[in-house]
């Protein structure tokens, strides 16, 4: 369970709201690519240990090296790399990464700061 | 950071905005609007003390379309631009921000920058100032300010030049469900 899923335990309607927004971005991808985004963040973060990305094919590589720069380089982000994604994923994959992508990051840094403890959850 | 978006508005005949490029994936956008507008309609957390987290989010992000956007729920709640003009570095010496909204932007900066940020003292006074219910609603807000101005940012939405906007609060959409 995320921590901003953890943390508003006591608001069942709210968490609702969040944990279907959360299944909805996810569900607009391939699984596979999910995990290991979801993966390839926490390891900026220092939290899991980098996927092992010698069986993937370059595409999904392109996308975890799209995903590294998410936690703390997203203003550099070049437009080369932007259309890298989109020639690979098309457009509404492109955006639905985009969403995953930024919300596994911001989700890590929940959990960095202890977010359920402070929330009393 | 680019001006120029990165990917098409999926609504014809308008320009591309975060609205018209997560029209791509309607169901994401469905669930993001009900999601935003429940978020927004809770008043257990302020929205003026919800707004403040999301003028820091803007500042730190770079992100220039969050950092003109206000909400008219906060600026009726007293949130003039004086006070935003204060939810800058050094936040801390204002004489404008109350207690309560100086402990939010510490826990902002801690969750958008660097959390360390958040000592022992840090995490007493925003337990002091806020309930546990009100702490998971803005861990909540500051999750998607966040991630939404990153993703806009990416995917090269933000304005070349945009003037000071008051939207309307975004609101609860069971109605229209």
């Amino acid at each position: 369970m995320s921590a901003v899923c953890a943390a508003l335990a006591a608001d069942p309607v709210l968490a609702s709201h969040y944990a279907d927004f959360r299944s909805k971005t996810e569900a607009a991808l391939d699984p596979a690519l999910v995990a290991l985004v979801r993966q390839a963040v926490a390891a900026v973060h220092g939290m899991e240990p980098a996927p092992d990305e010698s069986a993937l094919d370059e595409g999904t590589r392109l996308c975890l090296a799209y995903a590294r720069r998410m936690p703390f380089e997203h203003t550099a982000i070049t437009d080369a790399e932007a259309a890298g994604l989109v020639a690979h994923l098309g457009e509404p994959g492109y955006v639905a990464f985009s969403v995953v992508t930024a919300l596994a990051d911001a989700e890590c840094r929940a959990a960095q700061v202890g977010l359920p403890e402070l929330a009393g959850a | 950071m680019s001006t120029i978006p990165r990917v098409s508005s999926a609504i014809p005949g308008e320009p591309a905005h975060f609205g018209s490029v997560l029209a791509h994936q309607p169901e994401i956008a469905r669930s993001f609007f009900a999601l935003y507008g429940r978020f927004w309609g809770s008043d257990v957390l302020a929205a003026r003390i919800k707004e403040v987290a999301r003028m820091r989010n803007a500042r730190v992000t770079e992100c220039g379309f969050c950092r003109n956007v206000r909400f008219d729920k906060a600026v009726a709640e007293g949130l003039g631009e004086e006070v935003v003009d204060d939810i800058t570095d050094g936040y801390e010496t204002s004489d404008r921000l109350t207690d309560t909204e100086k402990a939010v932007l510490k826990f902002t900066d801690a969750l958008i920058h660097d959390p360390e940020l958040l000592t022992g003292d840090a995490k007493a006074a925003l337990q002091h100032h806020l309930t546990p219910a009100q702490i998971a609603e803005l861990g909540l807000g500051v999750t998607l300010f966040l991630a939404l101005a990153k993703a806009l940012i990416t995917m090269g939405l933000e304005p070349e030049a945009m003037d000071r906007t008051v939207l309307p609060t975004p609101a609860v959409l069971e109605a229209a469900a």
